[in-house]
């Protein structure tokens, strides 16, 4: 899919507005510095190192551990992402675990940019036919208003979500 | 005496009237959901989605049967097991079984509505298993032992300092009123919860009847934990709640947080197809799914077959100038507001609800703000007929219409019980109560047909 | 110009001065205007109680009364307005004569400030007033007729008076017909948060197209012992000839 610079900036735009933190890189160095600035160096990291963006970006990583359950962060390329709404997608396909972008305090998502659908109907037009065990659709980190309507971040899913274009 | 009910909403309308801080909470939250949802509405165009989601609602609601059926095969066909519950008793008696057979003790639960509607916590209790409110407003009444007072917030009616003291006693944590510190109380206590947790249970805001998907609008991940983290997971919803495709997701997407928060899109939007199978990493490992009747899909052939439309946004309580004023504990049941109204009759019947058909001004706001037009004012009246045909109008009532029904046909009589009134208007007065007749300015000597040619 | 006048029960009853009002305005502006003797009450007490028998005889009734003219029908209320125009049709929708009867009558209704503005364009008149006023926007006349406009440019024709908008002007006052008998407690709570926002805006007068509003509010406003004045626009308009 051959994604205009609208698009990506619309989605950044988004992204910004429901409270994630937004970056871009361009190839896998500039990929590895952002996430080593993101992460910090003394956070247990996760980090499924199946694609290449992914390997890519935990390069620089030393804290690695082998669950999502016991990580402080997971670093992880995500399925898509959704311009209109400034969502990302993690979808169970190909043996992913979606939990993993819930249980840590803290999600670093890397999109690539040829995955950023312009809307949610052009989003669901691709996914719609036999869809996986689990799309979850992410817009921002957790929240709640439940106290007095008093808006608060992070809740018992991420506090933090960084968004990394690539 | 046939009006007779156990839902005194005047009483508990005037009690709640009374409560300074709850008077306060309400203010607050309906003025600020308000301004919120009206903001949001800015970026879309709410007259066109409204239309469309009001058809799609409908094209579902005119075929029920099949798009359940449909709905059960594909949800079965990706590996869950749905249920078919006539009322509560049955669909409580189907989760505790399921939980019996798995050897559940501890049940992790997010949000559900129907849940509140079948009295599912207080069953599961009985029956010996220990139900965790996993949703911050829900955990908050749970520990105080109460009901939701909001669809979609149900501590809503509690301040923080109110919170605050019921986290210092209940959790024995230091005091504290600040939300930021409250919330972070609530995320510790409850991790601990959702990892051990033997079984999930949840709501769901729609159902897919072309792909037998789940689909889960939540802001805090607790609804994404209890539904992925345990290796069982129950889902409870009502039998409307169905959407035909996937492709019908954006115009709910776009409409339902807008219309119930304000916000653009809620945190998560989970799509659950069945359970975990081969090659998954993700999912719980047994899912069912128990679809409630409870009579609605006797309403679905009825005069009010649109309120099964409701989305449960939650847009017309925070409209409505009477749920402003008293909030939800007073309509006695599951649902407040004007679809609390209309849900309630509906549901429960005339002979147990009948009091709330009054708890409206027909102000009309309700129908302004939903986002399938389900045409609540017309509904409310419509129970308001059905309530003086079943014969649960007060006789006074009825009497003092059949005077008016005179009255309105012979100018004679119409003027002589304006002279009436205006004779006897002290007596009136102190009949009638100075609530009503004292705020009524005195007939005035002339009336003015007769200062007419 | 000739029209028909409905006076309407609260005005008959409690506030004949909104109805001289009327009347000083027609007289001013050369309208010729039948009193039809007879009429009562347009029957909404019952129809919004559910009584559906009693508010078809008043419909009926005020249709017999009101004939088959071709003069508007003008009325100082816009939830009067709305029971003619909107719910007589509905009421004899099964019933192909009476519904012509309804439909006839129903379409030469016209809410006061509707036909003010848009038929006799009192507001491009020399009108004046004094003083800051604010207005109510009442329910049905809001969210019904959809009468928004032509209110506000009647305030707005009254050279000497500003207007100043009070917020949630069209929210409801408690008062809902029978609701305020029904429900007492409630109704006078939520008057009170209307009085409250009047009182905010600053205003020395509030004014309004319904009466059973204005009854309403002017007892909250009692209640919180304000001076702020009450008055129908029928009789701001008549004031400012």
């Amino acid at each position: 899919m051959s994604v205009n610079d609208s698009v990506i900036a619309l989605f950044l735009e988004n992204a910004a507005r429901s409270a994630a933190v937004v970056h871009r890189a361009e190839g896998a160095e500039q990929l590895r510095a952002k996430v080593s600035e993101i992460a910090a160096p003394d956070e247990d990291l996760f980090c499924p190192l199946v694609t290449e963006l992914e390997k890519a970006a935990a390069a620089g990583c030393t804290r690695f551990v082998p669950g999502y359950a016991s990580a402080r962060v997971t670093v992880e390329e995500v399925s898509a992402a959704i311009a209109e709404t400034g969502s990302i997608v993690c979808a169970s396909s190909n043996g992913k675990a979606v939990q993993a972008s819930l249980l840590p305090a803290h999600h670093v998502a890397i999109v690539p940019r040829d995955r950023i659908f312009a809307t949610l109907d052009d989003f669901f037009a691709a996914f719609a036919t036999a869809p996986p065990t689990n799309i979850t659709l992410i817009t921002g980190p957790s929240r709640t208003a439940d106290i007095e309507l008093n808006l608060v971040i992070g809740v018992h899913g991420p506090e933090r979500l960084d968004i990394i274009v690539v | 005496m046939k009006t007779q009910t156990s839902l005194d909403f005047r009483t508990n309308a005037a009690a709640a009237v009374e409560d300074g801080a709850l008077r306060q909470a309400m203010r607050n939250a309906t003025d600020t959901i308000g301004t919120k949802r009206s903001d949001a509405m800015e970026s879309v165009d709410f007259s066109a989605l409204r239309e469309k989601a009001s058809a799609i609602r409908m094209e579902v609601l005119d075929n029920l049967p099949a798009y359940l059926e449909r709905f059960t095969a594909q949800a079965t066909k990706a590996g869950a097991s749905v249920h078919r519950a006539a009322d509560a008793g049955s669909a409580n008696a189907i989760i505790a079984e399921i939980l019996r057979r798995n050897n559940v003790r501890m049940v992790a639960k997010g949000k559900s509505m129907i849940s509140e509607e079948t009295h599912l916590n207080a069953h599961l209790e009985k029956e010996g298993f220990e139900v965790v409110e996993t949703d911050l407003g829900e955990y908050i009444i749970q520990l105080a032992g109460e009901t939701p007072s909001h669809i979609l917030v149900p501590a809503i009616h509690k301040n923080r300092q109110q919170v605050g003291r019921l986290f210092a006693e209940k959790l024995g944590v230091d005091y504290s009123e600040d939300p930021q510190v409250l919330t972070k109380i609530a995320r510790k206590a409850l991790r601990e919860k959702f990892l051990t947790a033997d079984a999930g249970i949840s709501g769901a805001n729609f159902a897919i009847a072309e792909s037998g998907s789940l689909v889960l609008f939540t802001n805090e991940g607790n609804g994404r934990m209890v539904t992925s983290v345990p290796p069982l997971h129950i889902a409870i919803l009502s039998i409307e709640k169905i959407l035909p495709s996937l492709a019908d997701l954006p115009t709910f997407m776009r409409l339902l947080p807008r219309s119930a928060t304000g916000q653009m899109l809620t945190s998560y939007v989970s799509i659950l197809t069945g359970n975990r199978k081969e090659g998954d990493a993700t999912g719980a490992r047994e899912l069912h799914i128990v679809l409630l009747d409870n009579g609605r899909s006797e309403i679905v052939k009825g005069d009010c077959r649109e309120m099964l439309k409701c989305i449960r946004c939650g847009a017309c309580m925070n409209v409505c100038p009477v749920y402003r004023t008293v909030g939800g504990h007073a309509y006695g049941w599951t649902y407040p507001g004007p679809m609390g109204i209309v849900l309630t009759t509906l549901l429960t019947g005339m002979a147990e609800s009948h009091p709330l058909v009054d708890a409206s001004t027909l102000c009309g706001a309700c129908n302004d703000a939903c986002p399938v037009k389900v045409p609540l004012q017309e509904m409310i009246l419509k129970q308001r007929v059905r309530r003086v045909s079943e014969g649960f109008s007060p006789a006074t009532v009825s009497m003092g219409m059949r005077l008016f029904g005179a009255a309105v046909n012979s100018p004679l009589l119409f003027s002589f019980g304006e002279r009436l009134a205006g004779w006897f208007w002290s007596l009136l007065r102190r009949v009638g109560g100075e609530n009503v007749f004292g705020r009524l300015p005195r007939p005035a000597k002339s009336p003015f047909s007769r200062r007419m040619p | 110009m000739h029209v028909q006048l409905f006076g309407t029960c609260l005005v008959d009853t409690f506030f004949p001065e909104v109805g001289e009002a009327v009347v000083r305005i027609f007289d001013r502006f050369g309208v010729g205007f039948t009193f039809p003797k007879g009429q009562t009450c347009c029957g909404q007490p019952a129809y919004n109680a559910g009584y559906m028998a009693e508010a078809k005889g008043a419909a009926e009734h005020f249709i017999s009364v009101f004939g088959s003219t071709s003069d508007p029908i003008v009325t100082p209320s816009g939830s009067c307005a709305t029971m003619v125009k909107h719910h007589y049709p509905e009421l004899f929708r099964n019933d192909p004569e009476k519904l012509r009867a309804a439909e006839q009558v129903a379409g030469r209704v016209y809410e006061l400030s509707q036909f003010l503005v848009n038929v006799l364009r009192v507001h491009e008149t020399n009108l004046t007033g004094s003083g800051r006023v604010t207005y109510h926007s009442s329910c049905h006349l809001t969210r019904t007729l959809g009468v928004t406009e032509e209110p506000l440019a009647l305030i707005e024709a009254l050279k000497g008076a500003g207007f100043v908008p009070m917020p949630d002007a069209a929210r409801c006052c408690g008062f809902g017909g029978m609701f305020m008998a029904k429900l007492p407690e409630i109704s006078m709570a939520i008057a009170d948060d209307k009085a409250q926002s009047i009182i905010a805006t600053g205003a020395d007068t509030v004014t309004g197209c319904d009466c059973g509003c204005l009854m309403n509010i002017a007892d909250a406003l009692r209640k919180r012992g304000s001076s702020v004045r009450v008055r129908h626009i029928a009789e701001l308009v008549a004031e400012g000839l």
